[in-house]
């Protein structure tokens, strides 16, 4: 069969014949994906890829033939004429017939991709500045997923490892066999959420919501990107989703219940300066180091030094206010929602003690859960 | 220029325009014979038809695809 077989046009005329399968392990051509739509996508792809070799055959083919023939050599007198009207009809007729062709298979599949109707499962894709959220409609749960990739690897202290800044520390499960809407905006600046196993690739706008929806056929790990230039670490917000069976889901989906259920009873446990200090300080790496810097030294003139900072060494009031409510119109976001109670006394705490911040004092998840009380969120706003 | 067969030789000029082909010899007649004003105005109805076109044929591909 002609499809499995994809010929290369080498240097010259020469001919080789490679393999598809070897082709996919060189990685270069689009991935058939996961799912129905990504199947067709793949379809149409290598439609038109095909036409545009067939016409570069026959177009490049009878130029290289008509220089071949009509070489000096042999005597060949050019013909000079102005205009041939039956010509020119002719090429532009056949190039409208082709695109025709064309549009009409990637229309079918197009209207396909864009029929949200009928989801079983709601999840809403937040992009923030820079990492996704998550947000099962249905199910109250939500969560953060961030870049889990250490940053020894990315600077250069050690090796990369496989899936190098396409691994986060919490992924975005989801069942298979089942028709999930996602609902796609953004926080800050524009993102946009792709997924290329699953054919998804759609903006998060701030102030909009986009809709896109897929449904799994295979159970597996699919990793993705951001694919709108977001700021400074727009390549450090990967995708990561783990399609799993409808009932690993529901058993996921409970367990999932039960520890948000267990981290707030912890808010309520006293903590000790050490505890705090040590899970402030995977806080800090994971939620605040892109911008402060895992030394706290920040970048100067973008984002402000915490060690030594007048805030993180002054009124504790201020330095969790700045925290819980970042500061409108700058980078410092509001961390209120991003974070439990535990992680913000915990990150805190860590920036009032750490890199020579000394003020040996704790804030505790307790104090911090009183804040996040929705009515006294309220009335502080 | 009042007579029934130059507006049909307008509109065959505007619409190869569209089409992107003209012969040379029509092209000749027109600019020796033809208005300014004739062309823009059938340039102008032939826009509009092209847009009305093109939505009905989008309505069309949808109601085939049962949206
Ligand atoms: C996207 C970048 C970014 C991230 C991530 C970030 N910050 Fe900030 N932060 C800023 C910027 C910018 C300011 C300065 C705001 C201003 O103009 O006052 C700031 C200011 C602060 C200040 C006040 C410092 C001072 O001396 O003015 C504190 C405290 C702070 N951030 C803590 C945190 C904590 C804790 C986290 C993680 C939970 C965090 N930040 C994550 C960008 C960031
Ligand atoms: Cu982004």
């Amino acid at each position: 069969m002609v499809r499995t077989r994809i010929i290369t046009i080498g240097s010259g005329l020469g001919l080789t014949a490679v393999s598809a399968s070897a082709l996919a392990a060189w990685e270069v051509n689009l991935t058939p994906g996961v799912t129905d739509v990504s199947r067709s996508v793949f379809d149409l792809h290598m439609t038109i890829f095909w036409i545009c070799v067939a016409i570069a055959l026959v177009v490049f083919g009878v130029m290289f033939w008509s220089i071949f023939h009509h070489r000096k050599s042999r005597g060949a007198q050019a013909h000079h004429f102005h205009e041939n009207t039956v010509v020119e009809v002719i090429w532009t007729i056949i190039p409208i017939g082709i695109l025709v062709a064309m549009a009409v298979p990637a229309t079918a599949t197009l209207v396909q991709m864009y029929d949200t109707s009928e989801a079983e499962l709601d999840v809403q894709i937040t992009g923030y500045q820079w990492k996704w959220r998550y947000d099962y409609l249905d199910h109250d749960l939500d969560f953060f997923s961030n870049l889990s990739t250490p940053r020894e690897q990315i600077t250069n202290e050690a090796d990369k490892q496989e899936n190098y800044l396409l691994e986060v520390d919490r992924h975005l499960v989801l069942p298979v066999d089942t028709k999930i809407r996602f609902l796609l905006t953004s926080n800050d600046v524009i993102h946009s959420w792709w997924v290329p196993a699953l054919a998804v690739k759609k903006d998060a706008i701030p102030g909009f919501i986009n809709e896109a929806w897929t449904v799994i056929n295979e159970p597996g790990i699919y990793r993705g990107q951001c694919a709108e230039l977001c700021g400074k670490d727009h390549g450090f917000m990967p995708v990561v989703i783990e399609a799993v069976t409808q009932d690993e889901f529901q058993q996921w989906l409970a367990d999932a219940r039960e520890a948000k259920a267990a981290e707030a009873a912890a808010a309520e446990r006293v903590w000790t300066l050490d505890e705090l200090m040590q899970q402030g300080e995977q806080v800090y790496l994971s939620a605040c180091s892109a911008c402060h810097l895992p030394n706290g030294e920040g970048v100067p003139g973008a984002f402000p030094a915490l060690k030594g900072s007048p805030i993180a060494l002054g009124d504790v009031a201020a330095h969790i206010d700045i925290v819980l409510n970042g500061k409108s119109g700058t980078a410092m976001q509001a961390f209120r929602d991003q974070l439990s109670a535990t992680e913000l006394a915990a990150v805190i705490t860590y920036e009032r003690n750490a890199w020579g911040n000394s003020l040996g004092e704790a804030v505790s998840p307790a104090q911090i859960a009183q804040l996040l009380e929705p009515t006294t969120g309220e009335a502080e706003q | 220029m009042s007579d029934k067969s130059t507006f049909w030789q307008t509109l065959l000029s505007v619409l190869s325009s569209f089409f992107g082909v003209q012969s040379e010899r029509n092209r000749e007649r027109d600019f020796r014979e033809g208005r300014p004003l004739h062309y823009v105005l059938t340039g102008l109805l032939m826009a509009a038809v092209f847009v009305l076109a093109v939505i009905l044929l989008v309505r069309w591909a949808l109601s085939l695809a049962g949206a």
